[in-house]
């Protein structure tokens, strides 16, 4: 009997262990979020139904207002500059005129290789007023200018995230646009060349649109990355985001209110309702990503 | 034409030998703290090689914390994902490559779409499941959950695609069997992508941070980021040379494999790329 059956039963038995993990440890934990986001659960006691006002008391709470303003403040800084910052990147890389193409890429690539622990520690250290290098070799030696607080000023707490951030994710970017240019026929380029149209002019007529789909796609990623960012925030400022809470991004809000104030339901509507924003931006990048 | 050619060539690699150097400043200024004793650390003005190098920085690390007893956690927990999502996530790979069955489309578009749920969603309710059934404080956690997870299947489906069917039809002719031709004759070819996926599963579990600070409270349980921060933040705070110390040793592992297996390990990173 078993011989029979087996090789039709095979391809579901090999498929099994997914579905049974997901079952226990994504489908159900979704629908009891939902749940829990709609209960006051505070600490070890399971509270009283409370409908949506959870989510009610979440719009108008100023530290969720806040988080969600400091992140949307740093995906504005941070999403241009590594956006940009890999397009331009990955058409010099891509240049015949660049030797040594291999070592650079390498380079750039290499801080994806460290965790995102050791590169907040890094900069940490390379930021530290004083005795960081910046400030003290960059600023105060061949500048002769103040050190800068880059670490406990409220208003350079955003703009310090995002060095960090180029730093950290630009080879994600140069990963996602050198495989853009690969995409583009070479002979368009050799057509603007023999027109004798200059770089920068190929550069706006030609890569720049047929590039418009991987832009998008990058975009949609980088937003999504940064609305779930937690352990760059979490080692440069602590739970609290810093000082008057500048550094607080939404990832940090919903860890602080779930595991340090073991609000629950409360965390979990904060949890829901960013995950939707999410999940929505994911479904766009996917949209995104087909028509390619 | 040719001065304005080499100028051209010129600019290029100043630029981008600038973005390069900017890379590589944190890496280096993060190493060479390590080697300074403390004092010299927070010395202004700043010693750009050190001079008074040192191991004691290293020293004091290992003998004085618990960082190498995490290290061999991390390195515990990393090699049973990397063995138990490699193997789930190829099995199951091959299975949605390589067999016509009802459901196929479905079922793999359900797995895929898994890649959309966010972690915030389901951190909470796992934190309460994991309670119930006695996992908080264990490993268990980190590992269970991910061990069929839809990145790796996609990959290995894609990966499995090529095989050629012949191979396939010739093995179970010979009697192999279901498991068999999956475990005798795909494996074998599919080693190359095997590693790439190891790679990328060891490197990811490694550098976890969210999961352990959630779900560990024992520090003999703690993974290597979780005692990095520990170090840095909670317990023995501005003890920097401590802290650059544990960044190199915690680095060291990825370092070693990115140095050996450069090329896999750069599609690897491609496909976290991808990921994101």
């Amino acid at each position: 009997m078993l011989s029979a059956k087996w090789p039709k039963l095979a391809p579901y038995v090999f498929i099994s262990p997914f579905f049974i993990v997901f079952l226990v440890f994504g489908a159900f934990p979704i629908a009891f979020s939902g749940a829990v986001s709609l209960i006051d659960w505070s600490g070890v006691k399971m509270g009283e139904f409370i409908g949506f006002r959870n989510y009610i008391n979440l719009i108008q709470d100023p530290d969720f207002v806040r988080a969600v303003l400091n992140t949307v403040y740093l995906l504005l800084l941070s999403g241009p500059l590594t956006i940009g910052g890999g397009l331009v990147l990955a058409v010099l890389l891509n240049s015949q005129l660049l030797r040594f193409k291999g070592l650079f890429r390498t380079i750039f690539y290499l801080p994806m290789a460290v965790s995102l622990v050791v590169s907040a520690l890094a900069f940490t250290m390379l930021l530290n007023k004083p005795f960081g290098l910046v400030n003290d070799l960059i600023i105060r030696q061949i500048f002769n200018q103040e050190p800068i607080d880059f670490l406990t000023n409220p208003t350079l707490a955003i703009p310090t995230l995002t060095l960090l951030i180029i730093w950290r994710y630009i080879g994600n970017d140069l990963v996602i646009m050198l495989a853009g240019l690969q995409s583009i026929p070479s002979d368009l380029y050799e057509a603007s060349r023999i027109d004798g149209a200059s770089p920068f002019q190929t550069f706006i007529h030609i890569t720049l649109p047929l590039m418009v789909p991987f832009i998008l796609f990058d975009a949609i990623l980088t937003t999504v990355n940064t609305f779930n960012l937690f352990a760059e925030p979490y080692i440069l400022f602590g739970t609290e985001g810093g000082a008057n809470q500048a550094g607080l991004t939404t990832g940090l809000l919903v860890f602080r209110v779930s595991f340090k104030y073991f609000k629950f339901g409360y965390g979990a509507a904060m949890a829901y309702l960013l995950g939707v924003v999410i999940f929505a931006l994911s479904l766009l990048q996917l949209r995104v990503g087909q028509k390619d | 034409m040719r001065y304005q050619m080499l100028a051209s060539k010129l600019i290029i690699h100043l630029i981008v030998g600038a973005g390069a150097l900017l890379m590589l400043l944190p890496l280096y200024w993060m190493v060479v703290s390590a080697f300074k004793p403390l004092p010299e650390i927070m010395t202004v003005p700043v010693t750009f090689i050190p001079v008074n190098a040192t191991l004691e920085n290293f020293k004091g690390l290992l003998t004085e914390t618990f960082f190498a007893r995490s290290m061999l956690n991390s390195t515990a927990i990393a090699l049973a994902n990397v063995v138990l999502q490699v193997f789930f996530c190829s099995l199951a790979g091959f299975a949605f490559a390589k067999y016509r069955f009802p459901g196929r489309e479905v079922l793999f578009t359900l797995v895929l779409g898994t890649v959309m749920i966010p972690q915030y969603v389901t951190l909470i309710p796992n934190y309460i499941v994991m309670g119930r059934i006695g996992w908080l404080d264990t490993w268990a956690p980190l590992i269970i959950p991910g061990i069929a997870n839809a990145f790796g299947i996609f990959w290995m489906r894609q990966y499995i695609a090529t095989v050629p069917d012949e191979l396939l039809d010739a093995a179970r002719i010979d009697g192999a069997g279901e498991f068999g031709t999956y475990w005798r004759i795909v494996v074998p070819i599919i080693k190359p992508g095997l590693v790439t996926l190891a790679l990328f599963i060891f490197s990811t579990s490694w550098n976890e941070f969210l999961l352990p600070l959630v779900y560990l409270r024992s520090k003999e349980l703690y993974t290597v980021q979780l005692t990095m921060a520990n170090i840095f933040r909670v317990q023995y705070k501005f003890n920097y040379h401590w802290a650059m110390a544990s960044a190199i040793l915690a680095t060291l592992p990825m370092g070693i494999l990115f140095a050996t297996l450069q090329k896999q390990f750069i599609s690897g990173l491609t496909l976290g790329g991808l990921k994101g």
